[in-house]
């Protein structure tokens, strides 16, 4: 695995998407090649930034009792969203 | 009312108005009400929902005529891809990035977001803020696999080169500042 290679398929790593067949030669790679040790570096903190730093939105209650209140009722029974 | 801030958080980025937000999520919760029954017990409900808002958001979407039509989408997707791939044969650029990278502020990372091009927006919602598999995602999108990473490795790329603008903005790195890290000789191997 070169340096390309390891930039195409960093993000699976993060992903937990990576194949183990990909895995070994990666690790392989990062442990030798500094640049791409630094790319992994900067590629975790970036996945963090997005992934901890994005404000989430809650739905707001009026949403919730419109949609209960829209909801409806002919099937009691039914495991559907409650 | 299971996935309901998820579902809104999606919805508010994806349609960047609280308003249509709430009636996407709404409209999301009836239809999967009515159509509980084609939902297969043993599979991801949450996945499903999400499936149920994506068509709703594309059907209303097309409703209203408001969004670039799938072939715009194409179109930016195509001229970014271009972006993408230059900017990462570019070797040894990274070091000054990892420096902006610790600058960049909460709101930095949303208006990021809110530039990206929708599908690809779609993309970073549901693999980062949801965390769902390539294969979930690629089953909520009707895309193959090879599409969501595709689409995923060029979202985050410019979600990346967006963020790090704002925090240049932001006047953190100033020109001819030193910077630590900074290794202009670095090459890739």
């Amino acid at each position: 695995m070169d340096c390309k290679e390891v930039d195409s398929v960093l993000f699976l790593f993060f992903d937990g998407e990576m194949d183990d067949e990909t895995l070994t030669p990666f690790k392989d790679h990062v442990g030798r090649c500094g640049n791409c040790a630094k790319q992994v570096d900067y590629t975790r903190k970036l996945l963090l930034i997005v992934r901890e730093r994005t404000i989430r939105c809650t739905a707001p209650d009026s949403l919730r009792h419109r949609i209960l209140t829209h909801l409806p009722h002919r099937r009691s029974s039914a495991p559907g969203p409650h | 009312m299971p996935f309901v801030d998820a579902l809104y958080n999606t919805a508010y980025r994806m349609t960047r108005n609280a308003e249509d937000a709430e009636d996407l999520v709404q409209e999301t919760y009836l239809k999967a009400y009515r159509y509980y029954d084609k939902f297969e017990e043993g599979t991801n409900f949450k996945a499903w929902l999400f499936k149920i808002m994506k068509n709703t958001f594309i059907n209303n979407y097309r409703k209203k005529q408001q969004a670039p039509t799938l072939s715009d989408f194409a179109e930016i997707e195509e001229s970014f891809e271009t972006q993408v791939s230059e900017d990462a044969s570019k070797p040894g650029l990274k070091n000054p990035e990892e420096e902006l990278l610790e600058n960049v502020l909460d709101e930095d990372v949303q208006r990021a977001l809110d530039k990206l091009p929708p599908d690809y927006r779609m993309v970073v919602l549901l693999a980062d803020l949801e965390g769902f598999s390539y294969k979930e995602i690629a089953e909520i999108l009707d895309v193959p696999v090879g599409t969501v990473m595709s689409r995923l490795y060029r979202g985050r790329r410019l979600l990346e080169a967006a963020m790090l603008d704002f925090a240049r903005e932001h006047g953190y790195l100033r020109e001819g500042e030193p910077v630590k890290m900074r290794s202009r000789n670095s090459t890739a191997k």
